[in-house]
């Protein structure tokens, strides 16, 4: 019944709208649907069938990266987050259709330096374009072709993080896009919670983490000058018990946490101890940390994210330094 | 001292003290240390003997890892070439030689989209025989590509336009100069960078014996072979045609 | 130039010279007095005007003007909307009200029954644009400045839902009407010229007052307390924290932040909504060459002694009064400092909400 009404309002919508629109055929409905899930057919969910987390608060998720892989790009780079224990557990012993939470998969292109449009005026500095893309099968819900905002928002986010790690004086007159596709995002919350539950797009932080690290790579693949390999790192305070106070967590699967506070992502250069990027969201002063530690709410997630950041400093790292040994291995 | 530098670097990592040596290209100076700024190998050019210069610690962007660098080859060497200028970029700077493809012929000037901006190590060597010392691709496959009519892709936006003013075309004559008797849409042009240009156009030179085109279709399609400083010719129909033609090597 | 400052998200950048930019910089970073081109104070902000009300045809407006005739006209709309459900929200909802320890669990907050988007509303229903004259509707500022906004109204739901439960899901929550409608506020702004922080101010201010009266469900005329919240443009420059800068001032910062507090329920305290980093212009700048570099002054100038100087604060080598352009980030220190000063007792952030207080809305 339920799913029947979900389907019929977009339907004609688009015939009432669409003068060009193929009467001859039934057409699907344009916009995004899942597949039917009857709620009797589903196996009965249970609060416990909830994704937990089940690392340490300060354990990271395990990140693969490898740079290099898209031949037409002067730089490029995939990234990949390690699946959450739950989401390996549901695939080996399905209690549900639905996964119960998904793993990032991104990849990053740098095209340049190449030369500015002709209507863009002559800049001493590298002009840097950011886009950022979810497919649109990445999310849950189905996203259009045409950037959302808060797509463009991840755009100006890794502009700014990235912005500040590269030498731009060094290249004048040019041009350098970095773009993302987005595979498959991260979830803002379990997908058995009502959207309400936490209504924030947590989701959004890890994947601009992700993004920040995948650029790093890449634009170190293409061999632009860089302060540093600058990385991103998320910390959240979530609540995971009622009443409970707030943990800080690092690296934390919005999916696999009942309620997140806030929650604060950074780009971060190491070498520096410098922040290129903040970003932080959620009420935080109200948090209540061990009693023994000194710092505010928002202080102690800006430390976490950064020490989650370093963490993925050390991935990126390797991932350049490995690229860079089969370059080298190619020549000699 | 030299012990403690590593020999692959990554952006970020430490390299140097900047007080024992100065930065080179790939590399940055921050509180008084010397970072690199690229991946890549760790190269340090030995100062110049009875100068007071520091050795100079640069990150090298090309992917051949020690060769052909100072620090093997001996002094004498190294003084008879002259030093070439550090360079932090792979962008056509002044100076630069570079092989362009010609896309427009006017009256005044000549519109060309850079292909290949070549090393200044490689041209004091040979052309002919480019060691993959380039971070661009193979010089040879480029061309060959960009000179059959065929590949003619719209990429030309994302290649730096460069243009030949009629005035630059040769050192001699130059009123005379006509363009269409020296070049034709698709030929393979080398030519010296002069001026970066405004903001769109990157300003060249062939006004010397050694620039000018080095690879040209004539009008049937056959690649042609250069016969004077100005004619080219057809191998199949024997028929010459003009071009500001640089000295073949 | 017009080109390059829209190729460049950062914000509309004045056209300063190399030499002006490090006057300034040098001034504004005087360790512990900072010098501001118009003689303010570090926390200090500029006199502003501001009128709620202006517009008759929307549920709410405001007009905001700086004494640079900087100004922006807020309106707010709202619309009696459908609610649809997603099929996630149904089968929870289905399954919740099937089993009732999952609903129990549900609506731990005090909400009762079906713990859905019916009650607690949607971030999506608050829509937020602004409209910056040389930009285009879909360029990143503009973007990025509506979601920050979007993401302090929405953000303030935090605080709401335990304190009083008048407030519960905070501004969406007072968005609902019942289980199946709910309105949907359009926030537009017109910004002539510097659009940053007074928007923010101004669609502030009125929304919630108005929204008392829109929301039916939720009449919550017994929470004086509950402001709405502002957001602050903080730069740093050096080792100085500046509040409300020009544009100019913007132009030669180390960091610019966007920092969202709120008022923490009935009890004084302020709260922290949200931080964003904003792109400084500074990086964009154009450098300026020193003598002993340049070219054209050899010979006609004497030589000078350009000894560089290790910046404190950037870990730069420099010469003093030519400017480079930024590089690299913040300290963790400094972002701390900025959010102290915003935060504390009797700090910016208090002031300026005492400040908004005073603006009169029927």
């Amino acid at each position: 019944m339920s799913i029947l009404n979900v389907f019929n309002s977009p339907t004609t919508f688009a015939l009432a709208t669409c003068v060009m629109a193929d009467r001859r055929r039934i057409n699907g409905p344009p916009g995004g649907t899942r597949p039917a899930i009857y709620a009797t057919s589903l196996p009965s969910i249970k609060d416990a069938d909830r994704a937990r987390r089940q690392r340490q608060p300060s354990e990271l998720r395990k990140i693969f990266l490898k740079t290099g892989l898209i031949p037409s790009a002067s730089g490029s780079s995939y990234l990949e987050f390690e699946p959450s224990a739950s989401l390996a557990a549901a695939r080996a012993n399905p209690k549900s259709l639905i996964p119960p939470s998904s793993a990032l998969k991104l990849a990053c292109t740098v095209h340049g330096p190449k030369p500015l449009p002709r209507s863009v005026a002559f800049s001493p500095n590298i002009v840097l374009t950011t886009h950022v893309k979810y497919a649109p099968f990445a999310a849950r819900k189905r996203k259009g072709h045409i950037r959302d905002a808060s797509e463009r928002d991840l755009g100006v986010h890794l502009e700014t993080a990235l912005r500040g790690a590269i030498i731009a004086e060094r290249w004048p007159k040019s041009g350098l896009d970095i773009t993302i596709t987005i595979i498959e995002a991260e979830d803002d919350r379990w997908w058995g919670d009502a959207p309400d539950s936490h209504d924030a797009s947590w989701g959004m932080m890890n994947v601009l983490a992700g993004c920040i690290n995948a650029a790093s790579a890449a634009i170190a693949d293409a061999h632009i000058d860089c302060l540093d390999l600058v990385s991103g790192g998320v910390a959240a305070l979530v609540t995971d018990n009622d009443g409970g106070a707030p943990q800080l967590m690092l690296d934390t699967d919005p999916a696999e946490h009942r309620s997140i506070v806030s929650a604060c992502v950074v780009g971060y250069m190491p070498a520096r101890d410098e922040i290129t990027a903040l970003w932080l969201k959620g009420g935080t002063s109200k948090a209540a940390l061990d009693e023994q530690d000194g710092r505010s709410g928002h202080e102690a997630l800006v430390d976490g994210a950064v020490d989650a950041a370093r963490g993925a400093h050390m991935v990126l790292g390797e991932a350049v330094k490995e690229s860079m040994e089969r370059a080298l291995g190619q020549t000699t | 001292m030299a012990a403690t530098i590593p020999s692959l670097a990554i952006p970020g990592q430490r390299l140097g003290p900047a007080s024992a040596y100065s930065a080179g290209p790939g590399t940055h100076i921050q509180q008084s240390m010397i970072y690199a700024s690229i991946a890549g190998p760790v190269v340090v050019d030995p100062a110049q003997p009875k100068t007071q210069l520091k050795s100079t610690i640069r990150v090298s962007r090309v992917p051949t890892s020690k060769p052909q660098t100072q620090t093997d080859s001996p002094a004498g060497a190294a003084s008879t070439l002259p030093k070439p200028k550090p360079r932090y970029n792979t962008l056509p700077a002044v100076d630069s030689i570079v092989l362009a493809r010609v896309t427009r012929v006017q009256k005044r000037q000549v519109a060309v989209s850079i292909l290949v901006v070549l090393d200044e190590s490689t041209t004091a060597q040979s052309i002919i025989s480019p060691s993959s010392s380039s971070d661009n691709d193979n010089i040879a496959s480029i061309l060959t590509t960009a000179a059959n009519p065929e590949n003619h892709s719209n990429t030309d936006e994302l290649r730096f336009q460069a243009l030949i003013r009629k005035e630059d075309v040769r050192a001699v004559e130059k009123d005379r100069v006509v363009l269409d008797e020296m070049f034709r849409v698709g030929d393979i042009v080398r030519g010296s960078v002069i001026s970066l240009g405004d903001q769109s156009f990157y300003y060249l030179t062939t006004a010397r014996n050694d620039l000018g085109v080095v690879m040209a279709r004539s009008e049937a399609g056959n690649m042609m072979f250069p016969v004077s400083w100005k004619e080219m010719r057809d191998p199949v129909t024997e028929v010459g045609e003009q071009r500001k033609v640089a000295r073949p090597f | 130039m017009a080109a390059q400052q829209k190729a460049s998200s950062a914000s509309q950048t004045p056209h300063l010279s190399p030499a002006e930019l490090s006057y300034l910089y040098t001034s504004l970073s005087l360790p512990q007095n900072p010098i501001r081109p118009d003689g303010r104070s570090p926390t200090q902000f500029r006199p502003l005007t501001a009128e709620p009300d202006i517009l008759p045809g929307t549920n709410g407006s405001a007009r905001i003007g700086f004494a640079d005739g900087t100004q922006a006209v807020v309106g707010v709309k709202a619309e009696v909307e459908k609610t649809v459900l997603s099929a996630d929200t149904l089968d929870a909802s289905n399954l919740s009200q099937q089993q009732g320890d999952f609903a129990a669990q549900e609506g731990r907050d005090g909400r009762e029954g079906a713990g859905s988007a019916a009650v607690a509303g949607h971030g999506s229903w608050v829509q937020v644009s602004i409209e910056i004259p040389g930009f285009r509707d879909d360029d990143a500022l503009p973007v990025f400045l509506s979601e920050m906004m979007r993401e302090s109204l929405v953000g303030s739901v935090a605080g709401g839902n335990d304190s009083s439960d008048e407030m519960a899901g905070g501004l969406k929550g007072r968005l609902v009407i019942n289980k199946r409608w709910h309105w949907r506020l359009y926030i537009d702004s017109q910004g002539e010229e510097d659009p940053f922080f007074d928007d923010d101010w101004a669609v502030a201010e009125h929304l919630y007052p108005r929204g008392t009266t829109n929301s039916t469900v939720k009449l919550s005329s017994s929470v004086p307390q509950v402001r709405p919240p502002i957001t602050l443009l903080v730069i740093s420059v050096g080792e100085n924290t500046i509040f409300d800068p020009s544009r100019e001032e913007i132009a030669v910062a180390d960091a610019v932040l966007a920092i969202s507090v709120a008022r923490d329920g009935g009890d004084k305290n302020l709260k922290l909504l949200s931080i964003r980093t904003i792109d400084p212009p500074s990086r964009l700048t154009q450098p300026a060459v020193p003598n002993s570099e340049n070219v054209n002054a050899l010979g006609a100038t004497a030589p000078t002694e350009d000894v560089a100087v290790l910046n404190p604060a950037t870990g730069e080598e420099e010469v003093p009064g030519v400017w480079r352009p930024r590089r690299g980030g913040v300290k963790r220190s400094v972002i701390a400092q900025m959010v102290k000063t915003v935060l504390k007792k009797g700090g910016v952030g208090e002031e300026v909400l005492e400040g908004l207080e005073g603006v009169e809305v029927e």
